[in-house]
């Protein structure tokens, strides 16, 4: 007992300081600047006004200088706010819901493998420990194509679920804004492995009849980051285009990809992607500054293509038999944390407080100048971030960025309920994610949003968003229904 | 030329998830029909002006809501340790078929054969591997000139007809108007009521050998082709019947008449010696043991008439000895059997259809109460008990639309061929004129 207790006030003692370090550091202007203003306002009281006076006649300015001093300064401020770049806002969006009757359980999934898979049992048995470890709740849904016995992942199929997908969140989308589809300027639609001609952008300009001068684009084959590299190229094109909108599609069609063979690290997709999709729309325009639910901060793109390695790690390829899949490498986990490393690194300065930058450059140093043994420094981004939304790419990525981040379990609750519910949604988790922090009242204003996500290539892109109102838990949204149940404890093995 | 195109097949999971870990224990009624299995057909005319697939898809909705009350029906089956079958409630989903067939309803009605007919109805054997092998299967046809035809096979294991009428209904209900009428109940069947028992009560001893009889005998053979045959009696002919047989027409039900007058056809048509050919009888237990209409699981039970002796021509006798064997089916009687049943633990089920003719009594087997549509009630209900060995069956179905005390009624029959087309032209079939609603395959000219 008398053991602990020191280790507890010691403890507590630390927290206390390190509480009065970080609040002195990161407000050190305030602390600097108050005493300077109340000493000056000390003075010139001192002075009294018939001294400030003397001064003032003394100082003997003419209309000239001061002519010229004040358009110095408004063409300062001029240059400043011309060169200033655009503020980049989230009016809304909308995650589309995919109906309770594609629901597959996993009695369901491992029986429709047991028959579709029925020489190669071995392959089955696999399926079934990914299954039971892999954090997916019995609600998660693939499309109809692919719950037929036997699969037929058509190309008609595979254009039926994007039009599903897509239509059903953009009517979701433009419900909710007011938007019209004549107001649309921007078009970008991501969706990594089905990349039809026409392409998706180009059926959903079909769709709503978009202008003809619109700006569209279409994403393909960039895997489940491809959310955030539209984020960034659609910030770019509203810093290029004043006064517009930017409508983002994030999605990924099961249908064509559902891996018929019985190669082992092949299958691991099988069980863990799902049905899902979002749509965002993006403004430059000043009046949406009200209405807006995010303002974009920072985009943060980190690439490891160079690294053959991460380059080969997600892997699309034809198996022995010659069915197509995706590769997953055993060493996957490794070089997301490599790559996230990366990302950090490049992100960190942007979003730490000065306490924490200080900490980790002085522990740099001492590390590089002191003794290399000195532990490094992991900033704790709790500092920067209310919110985290990590890509529910599998349990592991959660788990191991959970213990890289020292994360509680309150800040990637999103993200494994998202995981449990929807399943690996791609591109779209993220939006899930941010929709289930929403739905549980927990997005107030001013809070600052980390979204950070994976894919093949391999790379780790981060964005970060700052909460422009307080939001109140809406009715609609994929969580309507459900929101009251969660959060649920996911058990390590779920008994199959 | 194949005119039942088949579509595609899936797995219809129930809208809300189970509560895990359930189980759902089989009875022994249950257990003994282990080697049977169902169908049941219904035929709708369908709505204009539908687009292909639209019905379907409602359909199927509604069964996936509908799979949320009867977690018995998606669960799979297990051996407990004792050995016996019970259902782990795993979520698993019942299998749907869809397919198109050309030509309209009635025109597919018109020249139907019992070939044609289980087209319409989708089954796989149990897997060596029950666990993932589905107990109920459905079927929908679209028919492309208008017209549908619903098609529910399931294992006899978990449900017998009337139980299965009882999904079919629910099924409708659901489809037409969002919720179910009357859910069903999930129970044990019901032990002897303590203070119905009369002290030194003989137990029903011919129940429980019939019973034994059957367990003890080796498995049957299949090898003659059947062929069933459907014939409509309009209510004056069965009055005609029954008082053909006893001078009061009250003293005997249109069930008695009908398996009295069959037994004595089939008997002829089988050329049967010295007295009747083997019958069992087949009724449901329900009302007798005080069981609601949900129940859900098997309560008909088989009970051997006895024909020895009984000339080809004595009616009344046939009719007096099935009478006899009805009235001493009561509530003591099954429970001496459920009794019997629990105490043997065969781990062999016998084949309950396997050897003697069997009638089954399914007259208060509700189908054409299962509307999906407004104002649409099935044009015919089909009723199969597989596989068909043994002498045959007779099934006596209820009428559509009829009120509740006409005495008309349905008989599906299944008999080897050859003697089916010998009972169509007998004599005393032929004095009831009955419509022949389903006959024999038409052989190409």
């Amino acid at each position: 007992m008398p053991q602990v207790l020191p280790n507890f006030s010691n403890s507590v003692k630390l927290k206390y300081v390190k509480l009065g370090y970080q609040y002195l550091v990161n407000h050190i202007l305030t602390f600097l600047l108050i005493p300077i203003m109340v000493g000056i306002l000390f003075q010139i009281i001192l002075l009294g006004p018939e001294e400030m006076l003397k001064i003032w006649q003394s100082l003997d300015i003419d209309l000239v200088q001061i002519l010229c001093s004040s358009f110095l300064i408004i063409l300062i401020c001029t240059l400043y706010f011309m060169s200033k770049p655009r503020s980049i806002y989230l009016v809304d969006y909308a995650c589309y819901k995919p109906p309770v009757t594609y629901r597959v359980p996993f009695s369901t999934f491992m029986e429709h493998s047991r028959l579709i898979l029925k020489d190669n049992l071995k392959s089955v048995d696999f399926q079934m420990r990914i299954l039971e470890r892999s954090g997916l709740g019995e609600e998660t849904c693939l499309p109809p194509a692919i719950q037929y016995i036997p699969p037929t992942p058509t190309m008609e199929a595979a254009r039926g679920e994007a039009e599903e997908v897509i239509f059903s969140a953009i009517d979701s989308l433009m419900q909710k804004t007011g938007i019209k589809a004549k107001d649309i300027d921007i078009l970008i639609v991501n969706c990594s492995l089905f990349s039809p001609t026409p392409s998706l952008s180009a059926m959903v300009v079909n769709k709503y009849k978009l202008r003809s001068n619109i700006k569209s684009y279409n994403l393909s084959g960039m895997g489940c980051s491809a959310g955030l590299i539209s984020m960034d190229l659609a910030r770019d094109l509203l810093q290029a285009h004043p006064n517009s909108y930017a409508l983002v599609v994030s999605t990924e069609i099961i249908t064509p990809n559902y891996y018929q063979g019985s190669e082992r690290a092949m299958l691991l997709p099988n069980c863990l992607f799902r049905m899902g999709g979002a749509a965002i729309l993006l403004s430059n325009k000043s009046r949406d500054k009200r209405r807006a639910k995010y303002r974009l901060v920072h985009v943060v793109r980190t690439h490891k293509g160079s690294d053959d390695k991460a380059y080969k790690c997600v892997y699309e390829q034809e198996d022995s038999e010659g069915k197509v899949g995706i590769n997953l490498s055993k060493d996957l986990m490794v070089i997301a944390g490599e790559a996230l490393k990366s990302n950090i690194t490049t992100i960190g300065p942007l979003v730490l407080p000065a306490s924490e930058q200080i900490l980790f450059l002085f522990t740099l140093i001492g590390r590089k100048i002191f003794n290399p043994k000195w532990r490094p420094y992991i900033p704790d981004f709790k500092q920067a971030f209310e919110h985290f939304c990590i890509h529910a790419g599998g349990r592991a990525v959660i788990d191991e960025l959970q213990k890289n981040l020292q994360l509680s379990s309150e800040h990637v609750e999103a993200s494994r309920m998202t995981l449990h519910r929807f399943g690996n949604t791609s591109s779209s988790s993220l939006w899930y994610e941010l929709s289930y922090i929403e739905a549980k009242g927990r997005m107030k204003k001013g809070d600052r949003v980390w979204q950070i996500a994976f894919g093949s290539g391999f790379k780790c892109n981060s964005a970060v968003w700052k909460c422009n109102r307080t939001i109140k838990t809406t009715t609609d949204g994929p969580w309507q229904d459900c929101i009251d149940r969660y959060p649920v404890h996911i058990p390590e093995i779920v008994k199959l | 030329m194949a005119e039942v195109s088949f579509i595609c097949k899936r797995t219809v999971i129930s809208t809300k998830p189970v509560q895990p870990a359930k189980f759902c224990p089989l009875s022994v009624l249950d257990r003994v029909m282990e080697r049977n299995y169902l169908h049941i057909v219904l035929y709708y005319q369908s709505p204009v002006e539908q687009s292909p697939g639209e019905l379907t898809k409602k359909l199927r909705e509604a069964n996936a809501e509908m799979l949320s009350s009867f977690p018995i029906i998606t669960g799979r089956l297990l051996k407990t340790p004792e050995g016996h079958w019970t259902i782990k409630c795993n979520d698993a989903g019942m299998r749907m078929v869809e397919a198109r067939a050309k030509g309209s309803v009635e025109e597919w009605l018109q020249n139907l054969d019992r070939e044609k007919e289980l087209q319409l109805v989708h089954w796989e054997e149990m897997f060596h591997k029950p666990y993932f092998w589905s107990t109920f299967y459905v079927k929908v046809t679209e028919f492309e000139e208008g017209g549908i035809a619903i098609g529910l096979s399931c294992t006899h294991l978990l449900s017998d007809p009337p139980c299965a009428t009882m999904l079919m209904k629910a099924w409708a209900d659901m489809t037409l108007g969002g919720k179910m009428i009357s859910p069903p109940l999930f129970h044990p069947l019901p032990g002897r009521r303590p203070g119905n028992t009369k002290t030194n009560h003989d137990p029903y001893v011919e129940l429980v050998d019939h019973y034994k009889s059957y367990i003890d005998m080796p498995a049957p053979v299949f090898d003659t082709k059947q062929a069933t045959v459907t014939l409509r009696f309009e209510d004056e002919f069965v009055r005609r019947c029954i008082t053909g047989i006893s001078s009061e027409e009250s003293s005997r039900t249109p069930f008695e008449a009908l398996a009295a007058l069959f037994w004595v056809v089939v008997s002829k048509v089988k050329g049967t010696k010295g007295g009747l050919t083997n019958m069992s009888i087949c009724l449901d237990m329900r009302k007798v043991l005080g069981l609601d209409r949900g129940f859900f699981g098997n309560c008909m039970v088989y009970n051997k008439v006895n024909g020895d002796g009984i000339e080809g021509h004595e009616l009344c006798e046939a009719a007096n000895a099935i009478k006899e064997v009805v009235k001493k089916m009561d509530a003591d009687g099954i429970m001496d059997l459920i009794e019997w049943l629990e105490a043997r633990n065969c781990q062999n089920p016998p084949w309950m259809n396997g050897y003697d003719l069997i009638c089954v009594n399914l007259e208060d087997v509700d189908s054409y109460s299962a509307l999906f549509e407004d104002n649409a009630r099935p044009l015919r209900a089909s009723y199969y008990i597989e596989p068909p060995v043994g002498e045959g069956q007779i099934l006596i179905l209820p009428l559509p639309a009829g009120a509740r005390d006409t005495f008309s009624r349905v008989v599906m029959i299944t008999l080897p061929e050859n003697e089916v087309k010998k009972l169509l032209e007998d004599a005393l079939i032929q004095e009831l004129s009955p419509t022949i609603l389903m006959g024999l395959k038409k052989m190409p000219s």
